[in-house]
C-alpha cells in the first residue's frame, strides 16, 4: 500500500482489525468445540477473502469487490461462530452459511466492478440469493440440534422441528445447486465473450480459477454431503477445501496483476531508448498496456484541438462510448497545467498503469506533441495554399466570364454598327476610308482582347476538360506540338487548372527558350494520379530553380499536393512531368 | 481580306433576297445589330433568341433557311449554341446554321463538320464586321455549302509539318486553303483570278498529293481537307 493515511483509510484499517478478530475468534470458538477440520487452512481461506477484499477498497473504491469478498468472510465465519453453544448463535451461524456460494458467485461474475451487466447475470445471482433463504427460514424454523444429538446445545427447540424437513431442504439446495453452477459458468462464459482484449487479459487466470471452482462444485453436487461417505465425497471435500483459500488468492493475484503489469512499464522505458518512427510510440503504449485498441491523440494548444501523430484532426470520445458501440476511458497528460496529449483507452485498464506508462513515455510524447502539431500546421498551411490556388482559378475564370460577357460583346456589337456605317458611307470614299481603318483597329482590339481573355482562362477547358484544352494549345503552338491523351473524360476543376497550366507554361517555354523543333505533351491517368509530361528537343539547361515560370510551376503543382520534375540536360532537350493527385 | 467591290455586293443582295434567318445571342444589342444589318443585306429575319431553348423553338415554329447562334448562351455559359446547332440539323435537315463565336477551335470546327457534315458554318463572331464576307457566308449555308473560319484553317496548315504538305505549290496551298474554308470551285475562281480548268486541276494535284480520295461534294471536300490537316 503506498500513499498517505487518509480518513478512509483509518476507517478500513478499523474494518480490517474488527474482521481479524472477527476470523480468529471464529477459529477460536471451532477449536473450542473440537470442530474435525483443518483450522489453519479455515483461518487462511477467511483471512484471504478480508485481505483482498481490503485491498480491493483501497485500490478500487469505486468497485464493490472488496465490500463483497469483506462479506463472505464475515458470512462464512457465521458458521464458525455457531459453534459457540450460546441462546440461537448457532441456528444464526447455519442459516448465514447458506448465502456463501451466492455471494463467492456474485463476486467472480461482477469481477472487477462488483456490478452485474445483464439481466442473466442478475437472474442467476438472484436466484442463488433466494434459494440461500429459502433453506435459511427452514433451517430457522424446523432445527432442532438437540434432536440430531447436540447434547450441550443450548436454545430453546425451534417452533417446528423436523429433522427430515431440514434434511430435505438441504438435500433441495444442493440439487438446485447443481443447476445454478451450469447457469453460472454459461454467465462466465458469455462474459468472456463479451470482453475486450485488455478485460481478458487482466481477467485471464481469474476466470480460469471460476471455471475450476465451479467444476469444483458442479462434483460437490453428485457427492454425499457427508465428507466420510465414500472416497468420491472425501475428494470433493478436500478440493473444497484447497479451494477455500486459494480462491481469494486468484481474486487478489487478478486485482494485483494490474500491479504486475507495471513491469511492462519498465521493458517499455527499456524500448523507447531507440527512435521510433512516428505513431510508433502508440503501437508501444498498446502493447505495454494490452490494449490494441488504444488511441494517442496530442493536444495543439494554440488551436484547443486534438490530433494524432500525423497532425491530423481527432476527437475524444464525447462520452464513455467511442461511438462504434466499444466503451473507451481517457487519460490526459499535462505539463504545466497545459493538456499534453490523451490515451483513448479501454475503461478495464488500471489507471494508475496508464499513467505509469504515460510518465515513462514523456519526453517522448512531448517530441511527437511538437512533430504532431508541426504537421498540423503544415496540413493546415498546405490547404490554405490550395484554397488561395484555387480561389485564383475560382477568380480568373470569373474575370474571362465577365471579359466575354462584356467588353467582348460590347466591342462586337461596335464592329458591326461601323461596318454598317461604311456600308451607307461607300458614296464618301474618304469617310468609307477612315471608317475602314478605325474598323481594322478595331478588329485589331478584338484580338488582342480574346488572346488576353484566353490566357486568363481558356473557355474550352471550362467546356470540354483538359485534353481539349491542350489539343486547342497545340493548334494555336507555332512549333509542332502533338498530343496523346489516354483519356477524354473530365477531372477535378482544380486538377485540370494545373494540368492546363503546367502545359500551356511548358509550351510557351519551348517556343520562347527551346529552339526545339517538336514537342510533345503526354496526358495519362494511373490510380487516381494525373501524369502530365510536356517534352521537347531542344536545347536543354532549363533549371527550375532559375526564373519564375518554372518555380511557378513547381508551387503551383505542389499547392494540389502533386510532384513535379524537370529533366534538362545541356543539349539534350527538356522533359517537364508533373503528377497530380486527382481525388479530392 | 479582299475590298468587296460593289457589283459584288448588288449581286450578294439579290441572292440573299428572301433568305429567311433566325437569331440567337444573349446580347440584345448585338442580336438587334445583326438583325438590322441581315434585314439592310436582303434577309428576312423570322425570329430572335436569347438562349438555345428559345432558338430551337424559333426554328420549329418559322422553318428558316438559316440560324445563326453565338456558341456560348445562358444558362451554363458553355457551349449550348453548339449543341443546339447540332440537334437542329438532326431535326430539320433543310435548316442550315452557322455557329459565332470569340474563340474559334478547331475541335469545334471538326465536330460540327462530322456530325453534320452540310449546311453548317463556324465563323469568328469578329468576322461579322467585313459585311460582304459575312453575307456571303449565310448564303452559302443557305445553298447547302459549308463555311469553316480562316483562323482555323490558317491554324491547322501553320501546324502541318508534313511533307506532303511541303510539296505542295504556293497556288496549290492557297487553293487549299480556300477549300478548307468551304469555298467551292466557282468562288475559289472568282478569288484567284483563274479559270474553272485550271481550279480542277490544281485540286485533282493536291488530292493526288496528299493521298486524299477525290469528294463527291464541296462539304465533304471541307471535312476531308480538314481531317487531313488536322492528323498531319
Amino acid at each position: 500500500m503506498t500513499g498517505p493515511m487518509t480518513r478512509r483509510r483509518w476507517l478500513l484499517a478499523a474494518l480490517g482489525v474488527a474482521a481479524v478478530a472477527w476470523i480468529i475468534g471464529g477459529e477460536w470458538v471451532s477449536i473450542h468445540a473440537h470442530v474435525p477440520e483443518n483450522h489453519l487452512i479455515d483461518a487462511l481461506g477467511g483471512l484471504a477473502f478480508l485481505g483482498a477484499g481490503l485491498v480491493a477498497l483501497d485500490r478500487r473504491p469505486a468497485s464493490r469487490i472488496g465490500a463483497l469478498m469483506i462479506a463472505y468472510a464475515a458470512v462464512a465465519y457465521l458458521g464458525n461462530w455457531g459453534n459457540l453453544q450460546v441462546a440461537v448463535v448457532p441456528l444464526i451461524g447455519l442459516a448465514g452459511q447458506q448465502f456463501g456460494g451466492a455471494i463467492i458467485a456474485h463476486t467472480a461474475l461482477s469481477y472487477p466492478t462488483g456490478r452485474l451487466r445483464t439481466s442473466f447475470e442478475r437472474a442467476v445471482i438472484g436466484v442463488m440469493y433466494g434459494v440461500g433463504v429459502a433453506t435459511a427460514a427452514v433451517i430457522a424454523l424446523a432445527f432442532d440440534p438437540r434432536a440430531d444429538g447436540c447434547v450441550r446445545c443450548a436454545w430453546e427447540p425451534a417452533p417446528f422441528p423436523s429433522r427430515t424437513a431440514v434434511l430435505t431442504a438441504l438435500l433441495v439446495n444442493q440439487r438446485a445447486g447443481f443447476g445454478l453452477v451450469l447457469a453460472f459458468l454459461a454467465a462466465v462464459w458469455l462474459r468472456w465473450r463479451r470482453s475486450t482484449p485488455a478485460e481478458r487479459r487482466a481477467l485471464t487466470p481469474l476466470w480460469v480459477g471460476i471455471g475450476i471452482v465451479g467444476v469444483v462444485y458442479l462434483m460437490g453436487a453428485f457427492a454425499s454431503p457427508d465428507p466420510s461417505a465414500d472416497s468420491f465425497a472425501y475428494l470433493v471435500w478436500e478440493l473444497q477445501s484447497v479451494l477455500q483459500i486459494s480462491l481469494p488468492l486468484v481474486f487478489l493475484w487478478g486485482l494485483l496483476s494490474a500491479r504486475l503489469a507495471r513491469s511492462a512499464v519498465g521493458d517499455l522505458v527499456v524500448e523507447l531508448e531507440r527512435p521510433l518512427r512516428p505513431g510508433e510510440l502508440r503501437t508501444l503504449l498498446a502493447r505495454t498496456l494490452g490494449d490494441p485498441s488504444l488511441e494517442l491523440l496530442y493536444a495543439l494548444q494554440s488551436q484547443d484541438r486534438w490530433v494524432d501523430a500525423d497532425g491530423r484532426p481527432g476527437e475524444l470520445p464525447a462520452g464513455p462510448d467511442r461511438g462504434d458501440g466499444r466503451r473507451a476511458s481517457v487519460t490526459v497528460t499535462d505539463r504545466a497545467g497545459l493538456p499534453l496529449a490523451a490515451l483513448i483507452h479501454d475503461p478495464a485498464l488500471d489507471q494508475g498503469l496508464v499513467r505509469a506508462a504515460a510518465a515513462a513515455a514523456g519526453i517522448r510524447i512531448e517530441n511527437e506533441r511538437l512533430h504532431a502539431d508541426v504537421r498540423a500546421q503544415l496540413d493546415e498551411v498546405r490547404a490554405s495554399r490550395q484554397r488561395i490556388a484555387e480561389a485564383g482559378d475560382r477568380e480568373r475564370r470569373r474575370v474571362e466570364r465577365n471579359l466575354h460577357d462584356g467588353a467582348q460583346q460590347r466591342l462586337a456589337t461596335l464592329a458591326l454598327s461601323l461596318a454598317m456605317l461604311r456600308d451607307r458611307a461607300s458614296a464618301d470614299p474618304p469617310l468609307a476610308e477612315s471608317i475602314e481603318r478605325t474598323s481594322a483597329e478595331l478588329k485589331q482590339a478584338m484580338a488582342e482582347l480574346r488572346e488576353l481573355a484566353r490566357g486568363i482562362h481558356p473557355a474550352i477547358l471550362t467546356e470540354e476538360g483538359l485534353p481539349a484544352a491542350v489539343e486547342s494549345l497545340a493548334d494555336r503552338s507555332s512549333v509542332p506540338v502533338h498530343v496523346h491523351a489516354d483519356f477524354d473524360g473530365r477531372l477535378a476543376e482544380p486538377v485540370e487548372a494545373v494540368g492546363y497550366f503546367v502545359v500551356s507554361e511548358s509550351i510557351a517555354n519551348v517556343v520562347k527558350y527551346s529552339g526545339a523543333g517538336a514537342a510533345r505533351v503526354e496526358l495519362s491517368r494511373r490510380d487516381g494520379i494525373l501524369l502530365v509530361e510536356v517534352t521537347d528537343d531542344g536545347v536543354g539547361g532549363a533549371d527550375a530553380g532559375r526564373g519564375t515560370g518554372l518555380r511557378g510551376l513547381e508551387d503551383r503543382v505542389a499547392a494540389v499536393r502533386g510532384t513535379f520534375s524537370v529533366q534538362s540536360p545541356p543539349g539534350g532537350g527538356t522533359r517537364v512531368s508533373a503528377e497530380i493527385p486527382c481525388a479530392g | 481580306m479582299r475590298a468587296e467591290t460593289p457589283a459584288g455586293r448588288v449581286q450578294g443582295e439579290r441572292e440573299a433576297a428572301g433568305i429567311r434567318v433566325v437569331l440567337a445571342d444573349d446580347s440584345v444589342l448585338f442580336r438587334e445589330g445583326l438583325a438590322r444589318l441581315l434585314a439592310e443585306q436582303g434577309f428576312v429575319v423570322t425570329g430572335q433568341a436569347g438562349d438555345a431553348a428559345e432558338l430551337l423553338a424559333a426554328v420549329e415554329r418559322d422553318a428558316p433557311d438559316v440560324a445563326v447562334t453565338d456558341i456560348r448562351m445562358p444558362p451554363t455559359g458553355s457551349n449550348e449554341g453548339l449543341v443546339a446547332a447540332l440537334r437542329i440539323r438532326a431535326e430539320h435537315p433543310r435548316v442550315g446554321v452557322l455557329v459565332l463565336s470569340h474563340y474559334v477551335e478547331t475541335r469545334h470546327a471538326i465536330r460540327l463538320l462530322q456530325d453534320a457534315p452540310a449546311r453548317v458554318g463556324y465563323l469568328l463572331k469578329d468576322r461579322v464586321s467585313d459585311i460582304g464576307e459575312f453575307v456571303d457566308a449565310v448564303r452559302r449555308i443557305s445553298r447547302g455549302g459549308s463555311v469553316i473560319d480562316a483562323e482555323v484553317v490558317a491554324r491547322l496548315l501553320r501546324r502541318g509539318d508534313d511533307r506532303a504538305l511541303a510539296r505542295l505549290t504556293a497556288r496549290e496551298q492557297d487553293i487549299l486553303e480556300l477549300m478548307a474554308q468551304g469555298r467551292s470551285n466557282a468562288a475559289i475562281c472568282a478569288r484567284l483570278f483563274v479559270s474553272p480548268k485550271t481550279v480542277e486541276t490544281h485540286v485533282g494535284s493536291i488530292f493526288a498529293k496528299l493521298g486524299l480520295l477525290p469528294a463527291a461534294d464541296d462539304h465533304r471536300r471541307v471535312l476531308a481537307v480538314l481531317s487531313y490537316l488536322r492528323g498531319a
